[in-house]
């Protein structure tokens, strides 16, 4: 039983190892695994041009418009986190989820007027998972615009839906 | 709600590839489950006859 | 065979682990094959379509089984590698061997169908995300645990060590597991958590809930079934080495 017990506690002790040797690891590349930047922190150390990053955010309601610049039609909408908002620029097609409220990606550089030139456009959806219909009756009766922020909480869109119904 | 194109294709070859694999895997261990039956089934009546034999 | 009063060794008896697997397989079986015909048929034709993602929404309810038994038998792997390493178990590393190719097979299709969900919804098949890579991870875990397993001439050496690396990749399933909410990452975060509401339709929820039970009684009764086979492929070989070295003794003598 003393062997058993003793290998017992050899493992316990190499697995206390390994997790905080990959707990202080991970601590130590914490920046880098961050996989986008927000715009606030973009506006407040903004990276030199050379440097391609991620920007990550909600594309702000209202923003979009298309803008020629040298011929070619160009994406321009605005990316902001709530507390800063950066302008992207963005010649290409953008994916189907896009819309205004949408959180992206965006791959590119920071130019120097502050703007951002992005060579690729990602939708990110969040974790809510709602019915067509029940999305499209939230709207229908105002209770909540998509464009503006997250969707009311999940239990609530039964009794949401459902007064209208009744009544 | 802008309209979203369709994307059955990839749907398909999701639940295909899911269900097939699971199909395969399943399958698989039933018949080798039932052939390494079969065959300690005969490896042990082979030692009995060797052993019957040998008394 | 020594008598082993255990609770722990008892399951550990090849014979005992028969008994229940012969019990338990038709129930594994058919109650597999019955909730994914539901969960399947439920979750392609019946649940709804999500307001902003469409009709693929639908590959989740594949995508996030995979995802939960890909996690759940490399905790199985790591359970073993314990049993395997302190308590010397024989039947712990039968199963390590059997349990590890079912796992990679879940870890690969978590990946293939989660890039295609990622490519319409997205934009991108594939990102260096920190929820991506981790699962990469794992995946490639599988592929070094089958590896080492096999490598050694001397079984008992291969065991070992798959059993080490199987306890050190355990470290991964916690970065898995909160890699959404440690990081900002393209993947969104979990929408079933132990704590909160589901962020999800009960009418999504359900079909999620009965494939993800189906999938995980069709894992188990695979797995059940190739260590009973694992088991008698292994006394066949006992049994051939024995008559072999009596062969032997009787031509000597």
């Amino acid at each position: 039983m003393t062997r058993k017990t003793r290998r017992l506690w050899i493992v316990i002790a190499c697995l206390a190892c390994v997790g905080s040797a990959a707990a202080l690891t991970l601590r130590a590349f914490s920046s880098n695994i961050v996989f986008f930047m927000a715009p606030s922190q973009v506006k407040a150390n903004p990276p030199s041009p050379d440097r391609t990053i991620r920007l990550g955010g909600m594309v702000m309601a209202g923003s979009l418009h298309r803008i020629n610049e040298n011929g070619t039609p160009v994406n321009a909408f605005e990316v902001t986190d709530g507390q800063a908002a950066v302008e992207v620029h963005y010649t290409g097609i953008l994916p189907d989820l896009f819309r205004e409220g949408q959180s992206v990606v965006a791959l590119g550089t920071v130019q120097k007027n502050g703007g951002f030139t992005a060579s690729e456009v990602l939708a990110k959806h969040d974790e809510t998972y709602m019915p067509k219909e029940v999305a499209d009756e939230l709207k229908r009766t105002g209770k909540w615009d998509p464009r503006f922020g997250k969707a009311p909480d999940a239990s609530s869109w039964d009794t949401m839906t459902a007064k209208k119904a009744g009544g | 709600m802008m309209h979203l194109p369709n994307h059955w294709p990839y749907i398909a070859a999701s639940y295909g590839l899911t269900l097939g694999c699971s199909l395969v895997l399943g399958v698989g261990a039933a018949l080798r489950l039932r052939k390494s039956k079969a065959r300690l089934a005969a490896v042990e009546g082979h030692a009995r006859r060797r052993e019957r034999s040998a008394s | 065979m020594r008598p082993t009063p255990n609770l722990l060794h008892r399951y550990a008896n090849p014979g005992q682990f028969l008994r229940l697997a012969h019990a338990l397989l038709p129930w594994l079986s058919s109650g597999a094959i019955l909730f994914l015909i539901v969960g399947v048929i439920w979750g392609l034709f019946i649940a709804p379509a999500d307001w902003q993602q469409g009709d693929t929404v639908r590959i989740m309810y594949v995508h996030v089984p995979m995802a939960w038994l890909a996690s759940s038998c490399y905790l199985g792997l790591a359970v073993c590698g314990v049993l395997s390493l302190v308590w010397r178990h024989p039947l712990a590393d039968l199963a390590a061997i059997e349990i590890g190719p079912v796992g990679a097979c879940a870890a690969a299709l978590c990946l293939i169908t989660g890039s295609l969900w990622g490519e319409p919804m997205w934009g991108t098949w594939w990102v260096w995300d920190a929820r991506l890579t981790s699962m990469l991870v794992l995946f490639f875990l599988y592929l070094g645990h089958i590896a080492l397993i096999r490598a050694f001439d001397e079984p008992a050496r291969g065991q070992r060590a798959a059993a080490i690396l199987a306890l050190a990749g355990v470290i991964d399933l916690p970065i898995i597991k909160f890699s959404v909410q440690w990081w900002n990452t393209l993947h969104q975060p979990d929408s079933i958590t132990l704590t909160g509401a589901p962020t999800m339709s009960m009418m999504m929820l359900w079909p999620l809930l009965i494939c993800t039970i189906g999938f995980t009684l069709g894992v188990a009764a695979v797995i059940f079934t190739r260590l009973s086979a694992a088991i008698h492929e292994s006394r066949a070989r006992q049994l051939l080495a024995r008559s072999r070295l009596d062969r032997r003794d009787s031509q000597v003598a």
